[in-house]
């Protein structure tokens, strides 16, 4: 075992988040910094992980190794491949953005603010980067409980009605899954990740067991589903969304929903692959409606912040259908490379979903700053008033629609590519979505904020400030970089996608 | 040469990237990094172009550069730009009309307070159009394709002050985006039953062959090879950047950017790389045999569309709208010479209509800026004195796009029609034959009532010509449309056949059909066509001029076709009710079902029913909770209030009275005394 | 006087003993004045003591175990009676009474 960077790049936060309590409350300058530094310094982290990442060789790297609970056969087991290597780096980088904006704008209960928030990225980033049932489970309550009070503290209008939603919610999956990893536990006498996906087929074949493995299955599905978010069980998400304050929106949106995408990846299809190509019809079915009903409920929505949200069920949807189709895929003739490109697909949009809807949120929370409203039909002709926030805003957006040049289109394009080789029918509905994303976002978004002419109430609207552009640039750049080059982290990613692929 | 192939579409990228990160605050070095830009990679495409006229076996082995090498599993998918003798010919267009049109610009757009941003716009779909005539596969042609769409989009929409305008871009991106959907189709269909997107491996005759030959299944439309299958997928994305019915509806309101801009996109770049589109992936539509479905569609399609949109010009008042619906009018021309197998007519009549359209737009975007901005014909009248140069070139471009001899259009034009007089579908010929007189006609009208007889207006009146730099162009281009169509001149033609030698042009871009395993053939010169075809020209001139001019219209009277033609009239003036067919029927249902859906959601079942397991839940807890009170707690505090009476019992006994203490003391003891004795 | 121990029996001073032990003990439970009841606890003592000579001088009279016991009883109750009375007085300077029908402030 060498350097325990996954450690570190867990940890730092939480110490992090140990200096924010010692300090006192009434520091919040000191406060801020040192959670902004604490955010920063793991932000290098996150990218030695990235950089140190071996790529020829692929596989689970960085492995760290210690007993924990050892009579019930627990363990520390840390390691990174290719799935959870992009998702730290996006959580390593989210998050000081997104404290960097709140050092501006939270002003209530400082202390308690970025203390849960370090908290939180502990949690995000221990998910990512745990190779172990129980480790996993603990991290993915860790990061549920700041988030709840995240959204209920410093929330909307609504805020506890939303911070309870979303904790249910999320709970009732967290129960289910507790009660598939221990069917998963019981049967194959292990909480390794690796080794219950190495052996629990051949304990458990699905063909003879298919009703207690489906239970399991399910069990496991559902609280990925429900963090994802899957319709029909998607409906926190707009009102957790909506209520969070901007950095919570930015990293709900940027990093808590792939935890979901992220369990599928790394827990339901290496261990259940069977039952989950049984099922793939139906989840590839799910994951088309969210798609297509995300987008449609969009162009309903006149709540900015809310149309943003639904547009995360939609866009998730496309990470579904690259995972329902690479799970349908496994095995049959039409060929591993189809269901490691959708694969590559679906993981490339959770990381490409992370910056773009986080660029999003963070400009929503912009525009509410200033406008104290999030109506779209109180807008109208901004582009005149604040031409960068409109500059800004139009590149997130078209990268949301997918523009090809801006990241979301090489994500959609291998999302499609393999669905359409593996279920073509499903593929060609989902195509549907891309069109309204359109509508939505040129006519909703673009057309109500910023064309026309200019409104009087918002004259005097300023444009963005400096600490904004530097919370926003990155993820723009980043947007701009994976569009026209996205090979780095296609490369990286297709190291763990073709071990998945040969699953069956 | 041939390797700086990367720097066509990078350098005006370039320009764009400058301008949008700082240089835009200089107006004027925004202008020159632009037409820096656009300058260079014009150098570069003529030099290209030149380099491939001479070179032969470049349509088998096209020259090829990687830029972009993505895993996609165990393979690797390769991207990158080629150079081959369509390339070229569209390197030899498409940059030298971006460069006159960014000078045109220069004079139309000077005073814009985005003037900056405009050529950043401009800069970026220079760029587009660049790579997408460049690109080796098909889905950077895809990439760009976009890029394009984008731009169009924020053109249109430049003036986004305007209801009309960003209304209009809006349309124009969501209308293409339709068909950019079935493209994507087509393109993931190819890519995951060829695995690769590359046109050289593609276009590989035994791919072809067994695209040909394997049969997709489809609901509805029964067995179709995949071939055809996947063409007309790429064929609906044609269908939308090419404004064929039925998704023609945004090209006329895309009007509502400046003139440029129109000239540009609207007219003889974007909209033609539609065209360009079938004509690359022609060897695809050609794979089922002649005759198939695709090439089938694509005819019939082009011939309707260009009847069509020529009826509906013919009614429109508007100097730019009537040039709108000429081009879809066009477009459905090279279509129809595409799909009827005429490879080299329908690219020669790309090439020739790209000058002499862009040349109309510019002169009627003269016409606007010359007379204060007034677009309504029936406005206007008697510029010809006024505006003399505007006048000439664009004249020059309406007898080109009439199909005059000698006029570039003419050359053109009859290709296409001896073409489809050839071809199996003589209801082709009919049709286009029926366009090409309508052409005429509307064109006749345009000029007499814009230029001819006295003006009708005070803008009109008041029209002066417009600043040298917005002349040069025009001039350039009236010259081009003049004289480029000589390139084409069939072999046989007396006269300027042999000297002009050997039907160059079609040698050249003929030898793209060797890829569908065809030969080219050039078709005799057919003198009845040609006959026909001059006839419907000249006639459809006159009669034009003799409605519109020979009787100028007064200030104020309604146009006499529509006492004439009745109803017929405002069907054609409202386009056929196409767009009120839209707004009623799919549009309206789309936001219909969003409302539905966001209700199901929020209102009427998923959210409700997740509120009500909560409230469920919350009721259970209440009852339980009940039931733990009465119970449990019963329990608990009975425990506590038996000792409390308890207490409340023996405290009786605890009387502070010493000596009751003392006398219960000696009881006792007497007691056990007694007890003791006893026992 | 050996005539009279001679012919008195032990049971007669174990009565008499007892008497005053009686005596003593209906003084203790029944008066109210705290005074009569601390002599009625003499009296107690009293009686016991009278039984400590007798026994000593019928049963045991080899050693003065008997006679010491009774010293140490009369020392005790010396010192009892003036702590006692002590109390009463500084019962009396509060209540102004030593009535033991008032003095129940331990009652529950």
């Amino acid at each position: 075992m060498g350097f325990p960077i996954l450690s570190l790049v867990t940890f730092v936060p939480l110490a992090g988040a140990l200096a924010v309590l010692l300090l006192p409350a009434g520091n919040a300058r000191t406060i801020k910094q040192v959670a902004v530094g604490t955010a920063a310094l793991n932000l290098v982290f996150g990218i030695l992980v990235w950089t140190g990442y071996d790529r020829a060789a692929g596989g689970l790297q960085f492995q760290e190794f210690a007993r924990w609970i050892p009579s019930m056969g627990v363990h520390y087991h840390m390691g990174v491949d290719g799935l959870s290597v992009p998702l730290i780096f996006l959580t390593t980088l989210l998050t000081p953005l997104a404290l960097l904006y709140s050092a501006y704008t939270i002003q209530t209960r400082v202390k308690e603010f970025f203390l849960l928030f370090l908290i939180l990225e502990t949690g995000m980033i221990g998910v990512f980067a745990a190779l172990d049932f129980v480790l996993f489970y603990v991290f993915w309550e860790l990061g549920l409980v700041p988030m709840y009070f995240l959204i209920g503290i410093w929330g909307g209008s609504r805020r506890e009605y939303a911070a309870i939603k979303f904790f249910l919610y999320t709970l009732a999956g967290s129960v289910a899954m507790l009660l598939g990893i221990l069917f998963v536990y019981t049967n194959t006498g292990t909480f390794s990740i690796p080794e219950a996906a190495a052996t629990f087929e051949a304990i458990r074949p699905f063909a003879s067991n298919m009703t207690v493995v489906s239970l399991a299955f399910w069990g496991i599905f559902l609280a990925f589903a429900i963090k994802l978010p899957l319709w029909p069980f998607h409906t926190w998400l707009p009102d957790a969304h909506t209520e969070a304050p901007t950095a919570g929106s930015v990293i709900l949106a940027g990093v808590l929903l792939k935890l979901g995408g992220y369990g599928f990846l790394r827990i339901l299809l290496p261990v259940f692959p069977s039952a989950f190509k049984y099922w793939a019809p139906l989840i590839a079915a799910l994951a088309v409606i969210s798609i297509v009903y995300g987008a449609l409920v969009c162009i309903a929505q006149w709540d900015l912040k809310r149309l943003i949200a639904y547009s995360s069920v939609s866009h998730m949807g496309y990470v579904m259908l690259g995972i329902a189709a690479g799970a349908y895929g496994l095995g049959a003739a039409s060929g591993q490379d189809s269901v490691a490109i959708a694969l590559n697909g679906a993981v490339l949009q959770m990381f490409n979903h992370g910056i773009i809807t986080g660029a999003l949120f963070l400009l929503v929370g912009v525009i509410y700053e200033r406008a104290h409203t999030r109506d779209l039909r109180e807008f109208g002709g901004l582009g005149a008033i604040v031409p960068y926030f409109y500059g800004f805003m139009l590149v997130a957006g078209f990268a949301s629609l997918g523009l090809p040049g801006l990241a979301g289109f090489w994500s959609e394009l291998f999302v499609f590519r393999g669905a359409l080789a593996i279920m073509p029918i499903y593929a060609v509905v989902g195509v549907l979505g891309i069109v309204f994303t359109a509508v939505y976002i040129l006519w909703k978004i673009m057309q109500n904020l910023f064309l026309g002419q200019p409104n009087e109430r918002w004259l005097n609207l300023p444009d963005l400030t400096s600490w904004e552009i530097v919370s926003l640039a990155p993820l723009l750049a980043f947007m701009f970089f994976f569009g026209v080059y996205p090979t780095p982290i296609v490369e990286l990613i297709n190291t763990a996608t073709t071990a998945l692929a040969s699953l069956l | 040469m041939f390797n700086l192939v990367g720097l066509v579409p990078l350098l005006p990228l370039a320009a764009f990237a400058a301008i949008s990160l700082g240089v835009w605050r200089d107006r004027r070095l925004s202008t020159y990094v632009a037409l820096g830009g656009i300058g260079l990679a014009w150098v570069i495409g003529w030099g290209i172009f030149f380099a491939t006229w001479g070179q032969s076996g470049l349509v088998e082995h096209p020259f090829r550069q990687t830029l972009l090498s993505l895993p996609t599993g165990t393979s690797r998918l390769e991207l990158g730009f080629q150079v081959d003798p369509l390339t070229g010919l569209m390197l030899f267009m498409v940059p030298f009309l971006c460069l006159l049109i960014f000078i045109y610009s220069r004079g139309y757009m000077a005073g814009d307070k985005r003037y900056s941003r405009y050529f950043a716009y401009v800069s970026l779909f220079a760029t587009g159009m660049l790579g997408l005539v460049v690109s080796d596969n098909l889905l950077f042609l895809y990439v760009f394709w976009e890029i394009m769409g984008l731009c169009s989009y924020l053109l249109i929409s430049f003036w986004f002050e305007k209801p009309s305008a960003y209304r209009a871009g809006l349309k124009a991106f969501l209308t293409t985006r339709v068909g950019d959907a079935l493209l994507f189709l087509g393109l993931l269909l190819l890519y995951s039953r060829t695995g690769t997107l590359s046109f050289a491996e593609i276009f590989r005759e035994e791919s072809l062959r067994h695209l040909a030959e394997v049969q997709a299944g489809l609901p509805l439309l029964g067995a179709l090879p995949l071939s055809t299958l996947i063409a007309l997928l790429v064929f609906g994305g044609a269908v939308g950047k090419s404004a064929q019915f039925p998704l023609h509806v945004w090209l006329p309101e895309a009007m509502e950017g400046p003139t440029p801009v129109s000239a540009l996109i609207h007219a003889a770049t974007m909209v033609s790389a539609g065209v360009y589109l079938v004509a690359r992936m022609f060897p695809l539509f050609a794979a089922a045999g002649p005759g198939n479905a695709a090439m089938n569609t694509v005819a019939f399609i082009g011939a309707f569309t260009a009847l069509f949109a020529a009826t509906i010009a013919v009614a429109q008042n508007d100097i730019k709208r009537v040039l709108a619906f000429s081009t879809i009018s066009q477009l459905g021309y090279m279509m129809a010479a595409l799909g009827i197998g005429g490879y080299v007519a329908g690219v020669f009549h790309l090439i020739t209509h790209a000058f002499f359209k862009a040349l109309l737009f510019l002169g009627s975007g003269a016409v606007i800026l010359g007379a204060h901005h007034e677009q309504d014909m029936l406005k206007m009248g008697g510029l010809k004195s006024r505006m003399p140069v505007t006048f000439w070139t664009f004249l020059a471009g309406t007898l080109a796009l009439a199909g005059v001899f000698p006029w570039g259009g003419f050359w053109s034009k009859d290709d296409i029609l001896n073409e489809a007089f050839h071809s199996d579908l003589w209801i082709i010929y009919v049709v286009l034959s029926l366009a090409a007189f309508l052409t005429a006609f509307y064109m006749g009208r345009q000029v007499s009532l814009t230029f001819l007889g006295k003006p009708r207006s005070h803008e009109a009146e008041e029209a002066k010509e417009v600043p040298m730099v917005m002349q040069a162009p025009l001039m350039v281009l009236a010259v081009f449309a003049t004289v480029l169509g000589l390139i084409g001149v069939p072999e046989d033609f007396p006269i300027l056949g042999p000297i002009l030698g050997s039907n160059p042009f079609h040698h050249y871009i003929g030898e793209m059909l060797a890829l569908t395993g065809a030969h080219p053939v050039a078709l005799p010169v057919n003198w009845l066509v040609l006959g026909i075809s001059l006839t419907l020209a000249v006639g459809g001139l006159a009669a034009g001029w003799l409605i519109y001019g020979r009787k100028p219209l007064a200030a104020g009277q309604p146009d006499p076709l529509r006492a004439r033609l009745g109803p017929v009239y405002t069907v054609l003036e409202n386009r056929y009710y196409v767009d009120e067919f839209y707004q009623a029927t799919v549009i309206r249902f789309s936001l219909w079902l969003s409302e539905v859906f966001a209700a199901i959601d929020s209102r009427w079942v998923i959210d409700p029913f997740v509120n009500l397991v909560g409230r469920a839940g919350a009721a259970l807890a209440e009852i339980l909770s009940r039931a733990d009170s009465s119970v449990l707690d019963g329990a608990v505090n009975g425990v506590g209030k038996l000792v409390r009476a308890g207490g409340r019992g023996l405290r009786q006994v605890q009387t502070g009275q010493v000596q009751d203490y003392l006398l219960v003391l000696v009881t006792t003891v007497l007691l056990l005394l007694a007890v003791f004795l006893v026992l | 006087m050996e005539e009279i121990l001679g012919t008195v029996p032990l049971t007669w001073y174990l009565t008499v003993s007892a008497a005053l032990f009686c005596i003593g003990l209906y003084g203790v439970l029944a008066r109210r004045n705290a005074i009569s009841i601390l002599m009625g606890v003499e009296l107690i003592l009293n009686a016991a003591n009278l039984n400590f000579i007798a026994f000593w001088r019928y049963v045991g009279a080899a050693d003065f175990d008997g006679v010491v016991f009774a010293l140490i009883v009369m020392t005790i109750a010396a010192c009892e009676a003036t702590v006692g009375l002590a109390l009463i007085v500084g019962v009396f300077r509060n209540r102004r009474s030593v009535d033991l029908n008032n003095l129940d402030l331990l009652r529950g």
